[in-house]
């Protein structure tokens, strides 16, 4: 009785914690005229959906963000397989340190290193450019990257390659059929924790792109402050909603290079 | 066995990668070190004249000081209750589906999590609306704005309420993980609750609780996002300080901005160290036996 009188609290305090505030969220983006000290909204509209998405601007800023959030998940992927490999099947000098220094860019401060990278960047012409803007995006995603494939690779263990290898399989067929199955469900997370970090960053981009690279989050910044609550929920709701969106395209990405065939037990 | 040789070049490929991205960060710090003993303002002061400008300037002081109150108190809170919320989970919502609600958050970028505390915790809020409506206030400027404010409770809680599934996240496997038997053991000897996490789980989390608040401690007191848009002009917290510095259009006190990154950095990596040794020593302690 006592625990299902304390489950019954917990999950009450989960749901107004956590869903309670999305749900307000929803309702600020669909309501006009709410003022203080108004506790529910008097009229209801789709308006601020309307001035956000007739927006140009933001439509391109949608369409950069994208393109960086792809790029970035793409260079992830291409980046952390080989190394994730290595770190987790093979012995070799200096691993440890390796493993540490990779790590690093967790804890040292990423602002910095964009800024001692600011003037090197202008040196090349990355500066100002969704190129560079990609880049540095890496410096907060990648080491999350490395770390899931690594536990990922660790946990499937070097056998099933031995046996693949001693069966005649090689390269580009044991990527194929051995590792990227197994690592699906990592890659999944990898694309979906790596969407989320790069539209997230703001000073980042502020600082290598210069304002010239506008994403999403850039033209979110203004409107934070405004005395327009509908818009900026719209906002806020196109936020939440991007990485599902990227979520879906990756299923039905993979349902089309990997129909499922159905186990029988 | 290994089958090594036909690896062999791969790998050697892969470490090569590995060092080139290695680069890419050591080259980004030794940058920042580096301009950081710039001149700043064209005059000549030395080669740590930025850092004497730095430690002189009582916006940095009053900034840094802002800036640990307010990452130690995010820090620590997210941990407690963290930790709370993983016990919590393990022990009433194991096989519940309510429990990927804490997941919410980690969906969401931060400065959207700050908007939904701006919904809530400011002045027009929704939690000021709902004070008026109770008749506890008449007028908007009676309720305490905890958003904007010169103590940083907004961004408290905005990063309590983002971090706080990061915690139990990273917290929750070493539960999964740990011997239920000697809760058991703990129990059959008549030992309280506080007993079982005191002498059980304590000591399994320990080592992931300390991680897990460096990681955070680190985010936190660099971050600019969160302190850009829920700060006050004064005191700023340190990384908004440094961008102001860093952006200001001529570029004469960008050499600052490098030696207060600088100064952070160096701050992060000694304390990182002290966990690290932390953590070491506790691990021989328990193989111990104590």
């Amino acid at each position: 009785m006592l625990r299902t009188l304390s489950k019954l609290i917990l999950i009450v305090t989960l749901i107004s914690i956590f869903l309670v505030p999305l749900c307000f969220l929803v309702l600020f983006s669909v309501s006009a005229n709410w003022w203080w000290p108004e506790l529910f909204p008097g009229k209801f509209g789709l308006e601020p959906w309307f001035r956000i998405f007739n927006q140009p601007q933001i439509k391109a800023a949608l369409w950069t963000t994208l393109w960086i959030g792809f790029l970035v998940i793409m260079l992830n992927l291409i980046l952390a397989l080989p190394i994730a490999k290595a770190l987790a099947h093979l012995d070799f000098k200096g691993k440890s340190i390796i493993d540490t220094v990779f790590m690093l860019p967790i804890l040292i401060p990423t602002m910095g290193i964009a800024m001692g990278l600011h003037i090197t960047m202008i040196k090349y012409g990355l500066a100002d450019s969704w190129v560079g803007v990609v880049l540095i995006h890496l410096l907060p995603t990648l080491p999350y990257s490395i770390r899931i494939l690594r536990t990922a690779f660790e946990d499937l263990g070097v056998k099933w390659e031995e046996q693949a290898r001693s069966l005649g399989a090689s390269g580009i067929t044991l990527l194929r059929t051995l590792w990227l199955p197994l690592i699906l469900p990592s890659i999944r997370a990898i694309i979906f924790l790596t969407f989320i970090i790069s539209m997230s960053q703001y000073i980042l981009t502020v600082i290598i792109g210069g304002g010239k690279v506008v994403t999403l989050a850039l033209v979110y910044f203004p409107y934070f402050n405004s005395s327009n609550p509908g818009a900026i929920a719209v906002l806020s709701i196109i936020f939440a909603l991007l990485p599902l969106l990227i979520m879906g395209l990756w299923e039905l990405i993979i349902r089309i290079l990997f129909p499922v065939k159905k186990l029988k037990s | 066995m290994k089958l090594v040789k036909p690896q062999t070049k791969a790998y050697s490929l892969i470490l090569r990668y590995l060092l080139f991205l290695l680069m890419f960060i050591g080259y980004g710090v030794f940058e920042l070190f580096s301009q950081s003993f710039e001149d700043a303002h064209d005059q000549a002061l030395g080669s740590l004249g930025n850092y004497e400008l730095l430690f002189s300037n009582q916006y940095f002081w009053d900034s840094l000081l802002t800036s640990i109150n307010i990452t130690f108190s995010s820090t620590i809170i997210s941990i407690v209750l963290g930790v709370v919320l993983a016990r919590l989970i393990y022990f009433y919502l194991h096989q519940s589906k309510w429990k990927y609600l804490i997941w919410i958050p980690m969906l969401i970028p931060h400065f959207v999590a700050g908007h939904l505390i701006l919904l809530f915790f400011s002045q027009s809020g929704l939690i000021s609306r709902a004070f008026y409506n109770l008749r506890w206030i008449n007028h908007m400027s009676q309720f305490p704005g905890v958003v904007n404010d010169p103590w940083g409770i907004g961004i408290i809680l905005t990063y309590i309420w983002k971090e706080v599934p990061f915690v139990v996240l990273m917290v929750l496997p070493a539960y999964y993980r740990q011997n239920k038997q000697y809760i058991d053991v703990v129990r059959t000897l008549g030992g309280s609750k506080w007993q079982v996490f005191k002498m059980v789980e304590w000591p399994a989390l320990y080592p992931i609780v300390i991680e897990t608040a460096l990681i955070l401690w680190a985010f936190v007191i660099t971050a600019y996002e969160i302190p850009y848009l829920l700060g006050v002009t004064y005191p700023k917290m340190l990384s908004v300080l440094a961008y102001q510095w860093f952006y200001q259009g001529d570029w004469s006190s960008r050499p600052i901005a490098m030696a207060l990154f600088s100064v952070l950095t160096v701050f992060i990596l000694m304390i990182t160290f002290g966990c690290f040794r932390l953590t070491q020593s506790g691990r021989f302690r328990s193989m111990r036996g104590r």
